[in-house]
């Protein structure tokens, strides 16, 4: 049951009654029992509530950023007219702060035994599943003094994407990777080429490239051609433990993580390489396995969605063993995860090793804006003192960086907007140079 | 393969006209009573025991309070009360000052209280009443604010301890009941004929005033004799029993602050300002006030509560050291730190490997030779002692700067 403002209204309308016409109790009686009378009738003339049949479609994921609209259809089996208010509840994350209640309330006005049907237009502001929660209905009786109220739960559940703000830097990227597959579609044989083609031999070309036998049996000179190395296997790798929570700018570091990990990986899919995912913490969160190249960006952002930072302590010596297990053969294995000195002097380096000498590792963290902003404060002593503290943070990231590089380790170390371009641009430099 | 799988709880919509299942969620009328009984039962216990203490609390009209004739407590009077009895004295009760003042007579005695919680309006009313009706009027510590008005001619000097005194006057009561507990207050008497007794020095704390038609007005200075705890001790109870059993009918006073007679006619409640009639639709709108409330109270189902991710600002334990240098004073360390970093940027601009970059030899002589500047001490600044105080360290972030950006801005010029 739910009162109006109208019945509040009316009892105010009714002091005046009561004070100009009967002062005492028979004018309070009468009042009050008018708007009894009022309420009950109303009461007993609503719509049921229970009785609605309510149905949902609609969107099932959208990208972060993006509005998404889910449809609800309500069927009104009753011989009443339903007039009603609804609210559609979703969690507060779904709505941008402010409009969650203008999005998530309708009026509705259903004659009896049709249907009608709503939009509740949702714009997500993180990322990860949404659940609907119940849908609250409030009948309200022909006087529109009291109505009936309650609830009906119709599961829905929308997945926020991550947003891939990094795809911006695909178009240069790709154009790097054919130039590189252009200028490497070339005579010279070395690390990281395979064979590509014979072709006629053009004076010009280095005469150490011809190919004699093939020349024998052709009649014409060929030369051999070579082309950068395809079907690499590359495992990327996200840190979901406590140094992958700590807010840089608006957003956790994992965030940023996975907007490189999703740049990196749709490049090397163009660059046709075989791209896996891996998160982990103390143990598998999300894993993506044997995908090809047209479907990997959406296995990846589904799988990513749902990811959240946990507020434990990765396990690095299992992280290294699930990687081995997972990759047996060489690969490049890029892992996101933080640089403090302690976690990878205690957890990450000792293991090292063991990856390092099969695989081609590759580690990324995403490092603090704000840190250089302090460093670079001058002026007062407070300001001095934190840049102080700022430079010490930084030398020691380096000395971290540098540990790691001594086990032939790229170290990467940018900020949450340079980092997705940094790796994408390490990945192409390690493929120049046929280090895959 | 993906382990995360896509959400599967969204089930499609039926088609036109199929059967939907029911999604109602909200209670039948039996879980209603279920949820809500022991709501009920603690709801109706509690309205039960709060009419039997209501019950209770009108049954005993006896108030336990001080100079109480009903109270057996060490502060009450009953045991005066009783002995008065014996005598056959009767004792009333009263609390409001229309009763003590339409009480007052010839064959009366009138014991105020406590004089002082009277308001200036109660006391010439009373006083009015008392003056000339014959009875006799006992005041207990009446002080200053009460006096003037209650006993004309007497007027409150100072405090007194309580302790044993002897009468010292001619009065027969005190000079029949001998010494007694008696003191509080002293009182200076201007009135011609009145008995002064139980003198504290000079002046007396028992003042009796005999008014003109045979009545009388006693003041005590202390209500201690009237006590149950020092009735028995020295002449208190004689001296008690003929103060107060001189004339059949004693009214016993005590002033209350239900007594409407204490407004002094100018104050009037918010009540009464209201036109009659209107106060019946204040009682209205309170009820549209009620309902206002209620209507407001319902929402629109609850509140939906979500798991929030981890609001820590990476920067945060920076922050902190920052504020532990601070309160430390680590000057020497926060220069380090400054020097190290420049080193560390100088050490690539002037042509030394890194691992060399913190060697006083290696790196300040390169950088000396970059820029002959000799007022500047290359050496002191990159490699020297730390800094005595707050303005020093200032000082040199901002040399280190300077530096910095002139190796630059030579930089720059020899390479554009």
């Amino acid at each position: 049951m739910a009162l109006t403002g109208r019945t509040a209204l009316l009892a105010a309308i009714g002091a005046l009654v009561v004070g100009l016409l009967l002062p005492g109790w028979s004018g309070i009686l009468a009042v009050e029992g008018i708007l009894l009378f009022g309420i009950l009738y109303d009461l007993a003339l609503a719509a049921p509530v229970r009785k609605l049949l309510i149905t949902r479609t609609g969107d099932t994921s959208v990208r972060q950023g993006d509005a998404v609209e889910v449809h609800l259809t309500i069927t009104n089996p009753a011989n009443r007219l339903l007039r009603a208010r609804l609210r559609d509840a979703w969690p507060p994350s779904s709505w941008q702060p402010g409009t969650e209640v203008a999005a998530s309330r309708h009026r509705l006005t259903i004659p009896a035994g049709e249907r009608r049907r709503v939009t509740t237009r949702l714009h997500p502001t993180r990322r990860g599943d949404r659940t609907a929660d119940r849908i609250t209905v409030r009948s309200l009786g022909p006087l529109g003094l009291a109505g009936r109220q309650g609830s009906h739960r119709v599961p829905w559940t929308v997945r926020v994407l991550p947003p891939f703000t990094s795809r911006k830097h695909l178009p240069s990227r790709l154009a790097r990777l054919r130039e590189l597959d252009g200028r490497t579609s070339l005579l010279v044989r070395g690390q990281g080429t395979e064979f590509d083609s014979l072709r006629e031999y053009i004076p010009g070309d280095d005469t150490r490239s011809i190919d004699w036998r093939a020349t024998a049996r052709r009649g014409s000179v060929a030369v051999r051609t070579w082309r950068p190395e395809r079907d690499r296997h590359i495992l990327i790798v996200l840190d979901t433990g406590r140094t992958s929570a700590g807010r840089v700018g608006d957003a956790p570091r994992l965030d940023a993580a996975m907007d490189a990990a999703l740049l990196l990986a749709v490049l090397a899919a163009r660059a046709g390489d075989r791209v896996d995912l891996l998160a982990y913490d103390r143990r598998i969160r999300a894993s993506v396995q044997g995908h090809h190249a047209k479907d990997i960006l959406s296995a990846l952002v589904n799988a990513m969605a749902p990811l959240e930072p946990e507020l434990i302590e990765s396990d690095a010596p299992g992280l290294v063993a699930t990687v081995l297990q997972r990759a047996p053969h060489r690969s490049l294995v890029v892992l996101l995860t933080g640089l403090d000195a302690a976690p990878i002097e205690e957890g990450l380096l000792p293991v090292l090793p063991q990856l390092s000498r099969r695989h081609e590792v590759l580690i990324a963290s995403v490092a603090d804006p704000r840190i250089q902003e302090l460093a670079e404060g001058r002026g007062t002593v407070d300001a001095v003192y934190a840049a102080a503290a700022a430079e010490q943070a930084r030398n020691e990231r380096l000395r971290t960086a540098q540990r790691l590089s001594r086990h032939g380790v790229t170290v990467i170390d940018a900020h949450p907007a340079d980092i997705a371009p940094a790796l994408a641009d390490a990945y192409l430099a390690l493929k120049a140079a046929g280090r895959l | 393969m993906t382990t995360t799988s896509p959400p599967e709880t969204n089930t499609p919509a039926e088609p036109a006209g199929g059967p939907t299942p029911p999604t109602a969620n909200s209670p039948t009328a039996r879980q209603l009573w279920t949820r809500s009984r022991a709501l009920l039962a603690a709801l109706l216990a509690l309205l039960v025991f709060g009419a039997i203490y209501a019950y209770a609390v009108m049954q005993s009209d006896q108030n336990h309070n001080a100079l109480d004739p009903a109270s057996p407590d060490p502060w009450g009077s009953r045991a005066v009360a009783q002995l008065l009895a014996g005598q056959g004295v009767t004792t009333k009760v009263v609390t409001t000052t229309d009763q003590a003042a339409a009480a007052a007579g010839p064959d009366t005695t009138l014991l105020v209280a406590v004089p002082d919680l009277l308001t200036g309006h109660q006391q010439s009313a009373l006083h009015k009443a008392t003056e000339r009706s014959g009875g006799r009027t006992v005041l207990l510590s009446p002080t200053p604010a009460s006096i003037g008005t209650l006993a004309p001619g007497v007027d409150a000097l100072n405090t007194a301890s309580v302790r044993v005194r002897s009468p010292g006057c001619g009065l027969p009561a005190a000079r029949r009941a001998g010494n007694a507990t008696t003191g509080g207050i002293a009182y200076t008497v201007s009135a011609a004929n009145a008995d002064s007794c139980y003198l504290s020095g000079t002046h007396p704390t028992l003042v009796r005033l005999p008014a003109g038609n045979g009545g009388d007005t006693v003041v005590l200075g202390a209500y201690d004799p009237l006590q149950n705890e020092y009735l028995d001790q020295q002449g208190n109870a004689s001296l008690a029993l003929q103060l107060l059993g001189a004339h059949p009918k004693l009214v016993w006073y005590l002033p209350s602050l239900n007594d409407t007679t204490a407004l002094d006619g100018g104050q009037q409640s918010f009540l009464d300002l209201v036109p009659s009639g209107w106060d019946w639709a204040l009682l209205q709108l309170f009820v549209a006030a009620l309902i206002a409330a209620l209507w407001r109270a319902r929402r629109l189902g609850p509140v939906v509560a979500e798991r929030l991710p981890v609001a820590v600002r990476a920067a945060e334990a920076t922050e902190g050291r920052a504020r532990l240098y601070r309160r430390a004073r680590a000057r020497g360390r926060a220069a380090e730190a400054l020097r190290a970093a420049t080193r560390r940027r100088l050490a690539p601009l002037v042509g030394i490997p890194p691992s060399q970059a913190d060697e006083p030899d290696a790196l300040a002589p390169a950088v000396s030779a970059l820029m002959p500047d000799p007022t500047i001490d290359v050496r002191t600044l990159l490699h020297g002692p730390p800094p005595s105080d707050d303005a020093a360290l200032l000082r040199l972030a901002d040399d280190l700067d300077a530096l910095e950006r002139s190796i630059l801005a030579k930089e720059r010029y020899a390479n554009p």
